[in-house]
C-alpha cells in the first residue's frame, strides 16, 4: 500500500470566455506529474465557480488562467471572494497573456504571482509546491 | 514511511470539534476540511468520524460505474439538476486515479458537473484513489458520510473509470448504476462475470449514436432478478439530457423497494460487517507496519527469512506475536 501524506490539492481553473486552455492543462499535467492532486473545472468559469470549487475541494491554491484580457477583473475578483467566504488562505497565482504594467497592479490585489508566457514550468511547480506546505 | 509536512494553513486554524459544529450547522468549508481529514489519514479524522457517525444514515447513496468516458459524470450532472429542480439536496463524490509513478492525480469531473456552479444545495468533491484498488478510494464513503452530515438527500458516487473487475461499489451504496455505451463489444461481453453483475440499475448511454438495441438486448439477455427486483436497462443521452426522468424514476423505484422490502436495514448490515473487518485490517497493518519500523526484531526476521533459517509465513507469524519476537 502506498503511505497516506498530505497531498498538495491545486484547482486551475479559466475564468472568462476565452477558449483557450493548452497552457491550463500543460500546467496541470505538470502538476499533476509533481505528484499534486489537481483539480480541472473546464472553460468558461465565473469567479463565483472557481471559488466554490476551491473551497468545496479544500485546495491549497488556485492557478488562474485567462488569455482574454479580462484579468484586470477576473483575477481580484476570486481573491476578494475567497476573503468573504473565510478562505484567505487558498494562494492564488495567475497566468496567461498578461501586459508586464498589470503585474504589480495585480500582486497588490493579492495575486501572489504572475507567470507570463515563457515560464519554465519548474518555476510554477515550485510555487505550488511551496504554497501546498503553507509556507 | 509517512512524509513530515507541516500542517496546511487553514487546517491547522480550525479545531476539529469547531469543523464538525459548523458541519452540523450546514458550512460547506467545515465539511471540506474534514473531509481533507479524513484523505490525510489525520489522528483527528477519527474522533471526527465518531461524532458524525450517529448523525449520518439519511442520505441514499447510488453509486455509478462503468468504463471511462462512457459518461458517469455527465449522466450525475443531469441528476443533480433533476433532483435540484424537485428541491432535494445533491452530494456528489466523483474518484478518479492516482498515478501509480508519482502519486499526483488530474481530477476532471468537475468539468462536466459545472452546471451545478454555486447552487447552495449541491456540494461535489472530486478525490483521488492514492493508491487504493476497487474503483474507489480509501476516504470515499467516509467523505459520503459527512456529505450526509451537512444534510445532503442523495448523494452520488462516481468510481474510476471501471473496468471488468471493480465491483467494491456494490457493497458500499444502497443502489448501484452500472453505466455502458453501444458499440464496445459483443454479447459474450456482456454475459462476463464481475461489473455486469452488480448493477441495481443499467444504463445504456450514448443512444445517441445508433445501434444501442443491441446492448440493451443482450444487458437484458443476461439479467437476472435478484430478491424480487429485475434491474431495468434505460436507455439515455446524457449530453442531450434524454432519458434521464426515467433514470430518475428507476433510482426512486429502487429505492422505495429497498425500503418497502427490509433490504436496506439488511444492506446496513451486510456492509457494517465489511467496513469493521475493513478497518480492523487497517488497524492491524498500522500494527505491523509500526512495528516493523521498530527495526532490530524486524531486521533478524528478515536475516532469518534471507538465510532460509524461517520461511516468511512463520516470521510473519512471528512479528504478530505480541511479546517481541525473537531471532533464533
Amino acid at each position: 500500500m502506498i503511505p497516506i501524506a498530505k497531498k498538495i490539492r491545486v484547482l486551475i481553473a479559466k475564468p472568462g470566455l476565452d477558449g483557450h486552455d493548452r497552457g491550463a492543462k500543460v500546467v496541470a499535467r505538470a502538476l499533476r506529474d509533481a505528484g499534486m492532486e489537481v483539480i480541472y473545472t473546464g472553460l468558461r468559469q465565473t469567479p463565483e465557480d472557481i471559488v466554490e470549487a476551491a473551497i468545496q475541494e479544500d485546495v491549497d491554491a488556485i492557478g488562474l488562467s485567462c488569455l482574454s484580457g479580462a484579468h484586470m477583473t477576473l483575477f481580484p475578483e476570486v481573491v476578494k471572494l475567497l476573503k468573504k467566504r473565510k478562505s484567505g488562505d487558498i494562494l492564488v497565482a495567475g497566468g496567461g497573456i498578461i501586459p508586464e504594467e498589470d503585474v504589480p497592479k495585480l500582486k497588490k490585489a493579492g495575486i501572489k504571482v504572475v507567470f507570463g508566457p515563457g515560464t519554465p514550468l519548474r518555476d510554477i511547480v515550485a510555487f505550488f509546491e511551496t504554497a501546498g506546505k503553507g509556507a | 514511511m509517512r512524509e513530515v509536512v507541516p500542517a496546511r494553513k487553514g487546517a491547522a486554524r480550525d479545531s476539529v470539534s469547531s469543523l464538525v459544529d459548523d458541519l452540523f450547522a450546514g458550512d460547506k468549508r467545515a465539511a471540506a476540511k474534514l473531509i481533507s481529514l479524513i484523505e490525510d489519514d489525520e489522528p483527528e479524522a477519527t474522533e471526527a468520524l465518531a461524532r458524525i457517525f450517529p448523525h449520518t444514515g439519511r442520505a441514499h447513496v447510488v453509486g455509478f460505474t462503468g468504463p471511462p468516458g462512457v459518461g458517469k459524470s455527465s449522466l450525475i450532472n443531469r441528476l443533480v439538476r433533476r433532483y435540484r429542480s424537485r428541491d432535494r439536496k445533491v452530494g456528489v463524490v466523483a474518484v478518479d486515479p492516482t498515478s501509480p509513478y508519482t502519486g499526483g492525480a488530474v481530477l476532471g469531473d468537475r468539468i462536466r458537473m459545472a452546471d451545478t456552479g454555486v447552487d447552495p444545495g449541491v456540494f461535489i468533491r472530486s478525490m483521488a484513489t492514492r493508491g487504493h484498488a476497487g474503483g474507489l478510494a480509501l476516504a470515499t464513503f467516509d467523505a459520503v458520510r459527512v456529505l450526509d452530515a451537512l444534510g445532503m438527500d442523495i448523494v452520488f458516487v462516481e468510481t474510476v473509470g471501471a473496468g471488468q473487475s471493480e465491483v467494491e461499489i456494490a457493497t458500499r451504496a444502497h443502489t448501484t448504476v452500472v453505466v455502458e455505451m453501444p458499440m464496445t463489444g459483443d454479447a459474450v461481453q456482456t454475459m462476463k462475470a464481475g461489473i455486469l453483475e452488480i448493477g441495481d440499475v443499467y444504463v445504456v448511454n450514448k443512444s445517441d449514436l445508433g445501434s444501442e438495441d443491441v446492448l440493451v438486448a443482450n444487458l437484458k439477455f443476461q439479467l437476472t432478478a435478484r430478491d424480487g427486483w429485475t434491474p431495468p436497462v434505460i436507455r439515455t443521452a446524457a449530453t442531450e439530457g434524454r432519458g434521464i426522468d426515467e433514470l430518475a424514476d428507476a433510482l426512486d423505484r429502487h429505492a422505495a423497494y429497498l425500503d418497502q422490502t427490509g433490504f436496506r436495514a439488511k444492506r446496513e448490515v451486510a456492509r457494517a460487517r465489511l467496513e469493521i473487518l475493513e478497518n480492523a485490517q487497517r488497524l492491524l497493518s498500522r500494527r505491523v507496519a509500526n512495528r516493523s519500523r521498530l527495526g532490530r526484531a524486524f531486521d533478524a526476521l528478515a536475516e532469518d527469512v534471507a538465510a532460509r533459517r524461517l520461511d516468511p509465513h512463520a516470521a510473519a507469524r512471528k512479528l504478530l506475536e505480541p511479546t517481541r519476537p525473537r531471532g533464533k
